[in-house]
């Protein structure tokens, strides 16, 4: 439906050069103007899917590595009850240092504007505006987790090693004006954790980002005195998997406050705790540039990704509704079946709302709209002997031009593949060897990872899912395979040392071959 | 002593004299184009039995059995994988079959072959151009022939990956 008003909007674009007296003075003649053009224009405005229905949650994802625990979502019914989300006019969030002069008092002023109107949008075009403004949109001002205490302490960046902009500003959070007077840090932007600060500076919005989020978390509650319980009980909420093989996250948990915290802290940049994966076993922030053609999301490729409706599932989902979501019955903020149906509303961050179904689908136009910077590494002799080696090494099979992937899913280690999966999803029924935890021990974990794309290596790092190493060499270093190894990208808070296994490839070549390969590999 | 049973030994010896299952000393090699570029690959274990007379082909035959868990394509996880479900399934198919059905001369020592080949349960109808040659005692079969590896199941079609196969088969004996 939608490809449809798709075409038939070019085609009225292209046609209406010409043809527009034709049409439009018929109407004027027959005085029937206003009503024939709401007519006209309902007809081509674009069909917005309605993604949360019962029947298409059922499978959208796929199974937990552990099937019993597999996600149950809230009704289509629930859903559809929360209320839409309100989008209104923020304001950038600046270091101290840099804050223009009387900016605080001046937001203070502010009336709150609302800046999003549905409504208005018609076309491919306004979509994407939209979708623009939704991904610098917070949908949480509670603190979830800084606010604006922390923002405003000079320590705060200094700890956390803060990326910022040449203005001073740190693009992560942004304030939100909601009331005269009423200025709240709003957290949980896409661009949070989506947008990469450039060594020069510059902002690359959907790439993977570097807001260094769990360390500024670990800043937030040991600024607020948060105590065992209340550090114990948030990481809980966020990492809890007690189904999982020899419940990592519970020994975290009785592992104390320090230790919790140190943990948050060894999540280098590049990287993010999301809920529902885990800080013991980061997830890479992946890179948003080129996502319409990949086929499944996050690293287990834990959502199919077949349409715009699956991305627009994935969004409402991870924004951040897999909190009401039942493993088994276990529910990661403490929900029992009959409390999440009482009708009463559930007060905790991103749960209490929803985005429109628009809005959903205006995010999902945007980042498909997301494209690569230009490459400064162009093509160069030594690239070019690269790319014979990318192919005599096999890289090819999986890393497949031009996506740089075969979309496939390969499964970790002790991960036996069930035999319907073979037709239901698509398999590379080899596993690569890297560590298991990520897609094991988590709720998103499926048993899988997907096989990366390999585009905008040179915009991007740490790598692996990990993101355990920090440069490409690292990757072909086979020193990394030894235990007295220190990953250069994440390293658990609780080692000094430790190997990166597998993703054994390209590791026997010698020095000049290895240097050809990763010219290569940052051209693409 | 019956007689049954001495005919039977005749017949036993001369199935031993002439059939016996003989390890191939040169390993199979396969070619395949990935990206490209011409992947090589070996199988090294596998068995032949040829009785072989150029004076009476009908009565000739030549079989093979060859074993896919001995592949080797230079990459550990790759014959891993080749091995697994979606290409050979070496744990339910153990086995590839080749067997004559019709051999006819082409002069000069060198033959054309009709063969069945069977991989993965599926057995299809080939032509093999073979050249025999002896010097003093040992003979020698050379035989290379294509196939098309989305026949048998192995694998699924591919944009890098080639469907063709190139199989060259050199046997001592
Ligand atoms: C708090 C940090 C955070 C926020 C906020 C966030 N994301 Fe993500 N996003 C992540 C991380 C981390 C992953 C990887 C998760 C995984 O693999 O388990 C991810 C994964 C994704 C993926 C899957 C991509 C892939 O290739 O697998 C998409 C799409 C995505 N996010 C889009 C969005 C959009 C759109 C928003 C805003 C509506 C958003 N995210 C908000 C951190 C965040
Ligand atoms: C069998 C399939 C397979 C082959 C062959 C393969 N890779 Fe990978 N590659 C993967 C998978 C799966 C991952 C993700 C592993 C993980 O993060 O746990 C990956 C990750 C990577 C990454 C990190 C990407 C990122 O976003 O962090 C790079 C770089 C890479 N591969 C390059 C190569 C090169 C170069 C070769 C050949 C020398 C190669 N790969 C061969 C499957 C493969």
């Amino acid at each position: 439906m939608k490809f449809k008003t798709d075409q038939l909007l070019k085609k009225l674009r292209i046609s209406s050069f010409i043809y527009w007296p034709i049409f439009v003075f018929p109407l004027l003649w027959g005085g029937k103007l206003p009503d024939q053009i709401v007519g006209w224009a309902d007809e081509i405005k674009i069909q917005i899917p309605k993604v949360w229905t019962d029947e298409a949650m059922e499978d959208w994802e796929l199974p937990n590595s552990n099937p019993e625990f597999s996600a149950k979502p809230v009704s289509e019914e629930f859903y559809y009850n929360l209320p839409e989300r309100v989008v209104y006019k923020t304001y950038p969030v600046y270091h101290p240092d840099h804050e223009p002069e009387g900016y605080w008092e001046w937001l203070h002023q502010q009336e709150a504007e609302i800046v999003l109107d549905q409504s208005t949008l018609v076309t491919e075009e306004d979509y994407i505006k939209a979708g623009e403004l939704l991904f610098g949109y917070p949908i949480d001002t509670l603190g979830a987790l800084i606010n604006t205490q922390h923002v405003r302490n000079k320590d705060f960046y200094a700890k956390t090693n803060m990326p910022l902009t040449p203005e001073g500003i740190m693009p992560f959070a942004q304030w939100v004006v909601a009331g005269k007077g009423k200025v709240y840090l709003g957290n949980l932007s896409c661009a949070m954790c989506h947008t990469r600060v450039m060594d020069d500076g510059s902002l690359l919005k959907g790439a993977q980002g570097n807001w260094p989020g769990d360390k500024a978390f670990a800043f937030a509650m040991e600024s607020d005195g948060a105590s065992e319980r209340g550090v114990q009980g948030i990481t809980n909420i966020l990492f809890g998997s007690p189904f999982a093989e020899g419940d990592p996250h519970g020994k975290l948990l009785a592992s104390g406050k320090e230790a919790i915290l140190a943990a948050y802290r060894a999540v280098p940049e590049g990287a993010f705790g999301r809920q529902g994966t885990s800080i013991l076993f980061p997830p890479q922030a992946p890179n948003l540039i080129g996502v319409k053609d990949r086929k499944y999301l996050d690293h287990g490729g834990l959502g199919q990704h077949r349409n715009i409706e699956d991305m627009m599932r994935y969004i409402a989902m991870n924004q951040a509704l897999d909190f009401l979501n039942f493993y088994g019955d276990y529910n990661s903020i403490g929900l029992t079946k009959e409390r999440l149906n009482s009708g009463e509303p559930i007060f905790f961050p991103g749960t209490y709302d929803r985005h429109s179904d628009a809005q959903l689908y205006a995010l999902a136009k945007y980042v498909y709209s997301l494209s690569p910077p230009i490459n400064p590494n162009q093509a160069s002799q030594l690239s070019e002997k690269g790319k014979i080696i990318f192919a005599e090494q096999g890289c090819v099979t999986c890393h497949t031009p031009p996506l740089f992937t075969n979309n496939k899913l390969t499964p970790a280690d002790g991960f036996e593949i069930p035999e319907d999966h073979y037709d239901r999803y698509d398999i590379f029924d080899i596993s690569v060897g890297t560590d298991h935890g990520y897609t094991m021990k988590t709720r998103r974990g499926t048993g899988y990872y997907k096989v990366p794309s390999l585009l905008g290596l040179w915009y991007r790092g740490p790598f692996l899912h990990d993101a355990s190493l920090a440069n490409l060499e690292d990757l072909f270093n086979p020193v990394r395979l030894e235990d007295d190894y220190v990953p250069t990208g994440f390293k658990p808070h609780d080692v000094k040392t430790k190997a990166v296994k597998g993703h054994e490839f390209g590791m026997e070549l010698d020095a000049e071959d290895k240097k050809a390969l990763i010219a290569y590999l940052k051209s693409l | 002593m019956n007689v049954n049973f001495l005919i039977s030994l005749v017949f036993l010896i001369q199935f031993q004299a002439f059939c016996q299952k003989e390890k191939g000393s040169d390993p199979i090699v396969f070619e395949i184009k990935n990206a490209g570029i011409t992947v090589e690959g070996t199988i090294s274990d596998w068995e032949y039995e040829i009785s072989f007379d150029p004076k009476r082909l009908d009565e000739s035959s030549i079989k093979g059995v060859a074993y896919p868990v001995s592949m080797d394509t230079g990459i550990k996880l790759r014959d891993k994988h080749l091995q697994g479900r979606q290409y050979f399934h070496v744990d339910k198919f153990p086995e590839i079959l080749i067997t004559s059905k019709k051999i006819t001369t082409k002069g000069k020592g060198s033959y054309m072959g009709v063969f069945d080949l069977t991989i993965k349960e599926v057995k299809k109808e080939i032509e093999i151009p073979f050249m025999l040659t002896s010097k003093g005692n040992t003979k020698k079969l050379i035989g290379d022939f294509t196939i098309n590896r989305l026949d048998y199941g192995i694998g699924e079609s591919s944009i890098v990956l080639g469907d063709e196969v190139k199989v060259k088969v050199n046997i001592n004996f």
